[in-house]
């Protein structure tokens, strides 16, 4: 497999956010797009994925969970997030992820305290698990940037999407 | 133990300074601003001998009577100046040197902030932690 240096990867990434910063006038509109972009990438990603992994179907959605952190995440980003704080009901789980590569060197400006740096992250597991007829909602609710020991994604499972059609949102 | 720590611009404009709280401020700006002087003299003097051997640090620039002046310069020409106490004479020359490193090391990754764009003054916090802890170091 290429590795690519992680330093230029994040400010890579670096740099398409201040990019964003800079085109938008508010942190809300930025998140959205970064949602946006990550579900684009999400899109094509998973076909990538599956390929390349050799991943049957998943039973339940533990074992979707265990995909995504132990094979998903190590793949493109070399990390293994942990999966804790499951919901009674099975259908909502968190990722703890200990270090973001994404965020190396970054401080978030006091200008800037509502921007979810990392919200890319959502978008692309949001749009990957909509093309195996999952809807999923993905958000970020602690973030090492903003001061929280851990950076935790919330995964919630809303329902299967019946017909093989993806929606319109590219 | 340091004093005094600052970063200046390859245009000899501070990006950094900061100083002990308990002494005057203006007159440690002063001692930065004219080590400047020195600095440059320094690297005209022995410019190519420096490049060649791939050495930052500049070493003692002067000594006042209560102060030393350390320099150390990026091959990007940005400045590291550190001021110390000279009653601290535990403090040799490696570990100075090792100080700067860290410096640079610090300053890096302010650089690699995508939120910084280079050329401004340095408002963060991981480097005033670093630089404090400088500061408060006993030797």
């Amino acid at each position: 497999m290429h590795l690519m240096n992680s330093e230029l990867f994040t400010l890579t990434y670096g740099a398409l956010v201040t990019q964003l910063c800079k085109d938008y006038e508010n942190d809300e509109d930025v998140n959205k797009q970064l949602d946006k972009m990550g579900y684009n990438i999400g899109v094509r990603l998973i076909e990538d994925f599956l390929a390349r992994s050799n991943v049957g179907r998943c039973h339940d959605f533990r074992e979707t969970a265990d995909v995504i952190a132990k094979i998903a995440f190590k793949m493109y980003l070399g990390i293994t997030p942990s999966i804790t704080n499951w919901s009674p009901g099975g259908d909502e789980f968190s990722l703890i992820l200990e270090n973001n590569p994404l965020v190396d060197f970054v401080e978030l400006p006091d200008n800037h305290s509502s921007l979810i740096y990392s919200n890319l992250l959502c978008g692309v597991l949001r749009g990957a698990l909509e093309m195996v007829q999952m809807a999923v909602d993905v958000k970020f609710v602690q973030d090492t940037l903003k001061g929280d020991s851990v950076t935790e994604i919330r995964m919630k499972f809303i329902r299967r999407i019946e017909d093989n059609l993806p929606a319109g949102e590219e | 133990m340091a004093v005094c720590i600052a970063v200046i611009a390859k245009e000899n404009y501070p990006l950094y300074i900061r100083s002990v709280p308990t002494e005057n401020e203006l007159k440690f700006h002063y001692t930065v601003h004219t080590s400047l002087d020195v600095v440059d003299e320094k690297i005209s003097a022995m410019g190519k001998a420096l490049v060649d051997q791939r050495e930052l640090y500049l070493g003692l620039l002067y000594p006042t009577e209560d102060y030393k002046v350390y320099g150390y310069v990026t091959n990007s020409k940005v400045k590291f100046v550190m001021v110390v106490d000279s009653s601290n004479t535990a403090l040799r020359d490696n570990e100075i040197r090792s100080m700067f490193r860290k410096l640079h090391n610090s300053y890096t990754d302010i650089m690699c902030n995508p939120f910084y764009n280079p050329g401004d003054r340095i408002h963060s916090k991981a480097f005033d932690n670093m630089v404090t802890s400088m500061m408060m170091q006993v030797c």
